[in-house]
């Protein structure tokens, strides 16, 4: 019986502790490696996007899959730029964040244009070379970040 | 001749039907992280499946009964229905894969929204096996997946460094947990424990017996091999096209650019079209097994050559799963997390599938002359050694890696 009351209480702690610690888990400043890890996304994201709007500038795709793929992959930029917009970044990382912000948004930005014109070679093109500066710059973003913390 | 024509078309049928949406996942996605390093898991994977389809087919023919009715018979009922548990969560995990997976490629191809393609697809599904039979059902799905061959093309229309991919076949480790959690996934993904369940009892529904021992061999060993051909085609297309540039081949639409950048429009017609026979067909199978395995623990009549009428609670328990599957994919989680979340929980469960065939194709007493050989016996311990290893790891692994996200 003692036992048995004793479980509510037990319960309870264990419960409190781990809404404790996801709570801990989520609440700290963004660190650089996290930063980086963004950043990483966002390149890869950014190769991704050059991918399928380089089948949109040769005219050897199918525009509802540009389409598709580009409403998906900007999504995915989309709430990448948000997560990284609503941390907390650490002082040291605060610039590289709001670049790394703007990066991410501009990505964004790129992919509703293929989304918008999903069959136009003119169009397909200029995405895919601005998706390459995009990402060349998410690159550069990610080695500052590295050369920086050595 | 006609048995000639017989096996040839099974093999076929074997090779369109290998790959699932886990295969095509893991596959492309190892190949983008790790180039080519993660082949010789992907051939691990393939010949592992092989052995144990070969026996699972032997068992069946031989002594008429399926994988689940051998492990209640092996195991007992409290062992048995554990089996049935985890396989049955892990079939429904997979069911509802494919079945996103299906509705996905229709979404690329059809652009509308997600949802309506999952009910779509669902029904397509229930038409398809309403109005084929079991072998009519089997032959759609492969030889329409036998379009995943426009991947091989790829490949070789690549032209990668035929060194490096040569050096990928030998196998190698690493203590990166990310390299173990994908060497885990591209494994289990070849080793699928619905694979098994759905084999055997199809050898049911087509009535084999002793005579469908050659033919069962050869599906088994050849039409497996060239399926894991496709298999490596995709780590060997993603490692080529995806890993120098580090693209994240999370979506799976990425998994159709390799063909579309080697042939333009036509390519990504057929890599799409591959894809989705290939998840369709998976869709089919690992419904069926969550169905079959019910069934044939619980003894109803089962099968899909009875019908409706003569096995009803098999029909009716076939369209619950697929029902509960559509549930699933429609309450918003993304299919490519659930691949992944169902081949590695079936690594889990794969030792309660694969020990009792493994025990019962080597019972003399059960199988006559035809009970493990000294290469089946060797090569089944070894794989279901390895196996219990991974199924030790994998979760782990899956906590480590934040499910594969690094």
């Amino acid at each position: 019986v003692q036992c048995r009351r004793r479980r509510p209480g037990v319960a309870a702690t264990a419960v409190a502790l781990g809404v404790f610690l996801i709570l801990l888990s989520g609440c700290g400043d963004l660190s650089r490696d996290e930063l980086t890890r963004g950043v990483e996304s966002i390149a890869a994201l950014a190769a991704q996007g050059q991918l399928v709007a380089n089948g949109v500038a040769r005219d050897a795709t199918k525009s509802t899959y540009a389409r598709v793929m580009a409403k998906t992959l900007g999504g995915e930029t989309e709430h990448e730029a948000e997560k990284l917009a609503d941390a907390e970044p650490s002082p040291e990382v605060r610039r590289e964040r709001n670049a790394a912000v703007q990066v991410a948004t501009e990505l964004a930005d790129l992919f509703s244009e293929l989304q918008t014109f999903p069959g136009d070679e003119h169009h397909g093109a200029l995405v895919e070379k601005h998706m390459g500066e995009v990402g060349a710059q998410a690159e550069a973003l990610v080695e500052r970040l590295g050369g920086d913390a050595g | 001749m006609k048995t000639v024509l017989k096996i040839a078309l099974g093999i076929i049928a074997a090779l369109g039907g290998f790959l699932d949406i886990g295969d095509i996942v893991f596959n492309t996605q190892a190949g983008a992280l790790f180039r080519y390093d993660l082949l010789w898991a992907v051939v691990l994977g393939t010949l592992g499946i092989a052995v144990y389809a070969e026996m699972c087919g032997r068992v069946a023919a031989v002594t008429g009964r399926p994988v689940f009715d051998v492990i209640r018979m092996r195991l007992g009922f409290g062992l048995g229905l554990a089996a049935l548990i985890a396989s049955t969560a892990v079939n429904l995990l997979t069911v509802a894969a494919e079945l996103g997976g299906l509705a996905i490629v229709l979404q690329l191809l059809f652009d509308a929204e997600f949802s309506l393609f999952v009910v779509l697809a669902a029904i397509g599904l229930v038409i398809v096996v309403a109005l084929l039979p079991f072998g009519g059902i089997e032959r759609l799905f492969g030889y329409c997946g036998l379009l995943m061959i426009v991947f091989v093309a790829t490949a070789i229309n690549q032209g990668p460094d035929w060194g490096a991919v040569a050096q990928g076949f030998v196998p190698s480790l690493s203590s990166s947990t990310l390299y173990l959690y994908f060497v885990v996934g591209v494994f289990a993904a070849a080793l699928m424990p619905y694979e098994v369940h759905f084999y055997s009892s199809g050898a049911v529904e087509e009535h084999w017996d002793e005579s469908s021992l050659k033919e069962n061999r050869l599906n088994a060993i050849i039409g497996y091999a060239l399926g894991g051909v496709l298999a490596c085609s995709l780590v060997v297309v993603s490692g080529y096209l995806f890993h120098p540039v580090g693209v994240d081949p999370s979506d799976l639409g990425t998994a159709a650019l390799p063909a579309q950048n080697a042939y333009g429009e036509t390519g990504l017609l057929l890599a799409l079209g591959g894809i989705m026979f290939c998840v369709g067909g998976a869709a089919v199978d690992s419904s069926f097994s969550a169905s079959y395995n019910l069934a044939q623990f619980l003894g109803w009549e089962w099968g899909r050559y009875r019908g409706p009428k003569k096995a009803p609670r098999f029909t009716a328990s076939w369209l619950v799963f697929l029902f509960l599957a559509m549930l699933v994919v429609l309450s918003g989680i993304n299919p490519v997390e659930i691949t992944e979340y169902s081949v590695v929980f079936a690594v889990v469960a794969l030792p309660m599938t694969y020990l009792p065939v493994l025990m019962i194709a080597g019972d003399r007493s059960f199988m006559g002359d035809h009970a493990n050989g000294p290469i089946s016996r060797t090569l089944g311990w070894t794989y279901f050694a390895l196996i219990l290893v991974l199924a030790l790891a994998a979760l782990p692994l899956l906590l480590a890696t934040n499910g594969g996200g690094g």
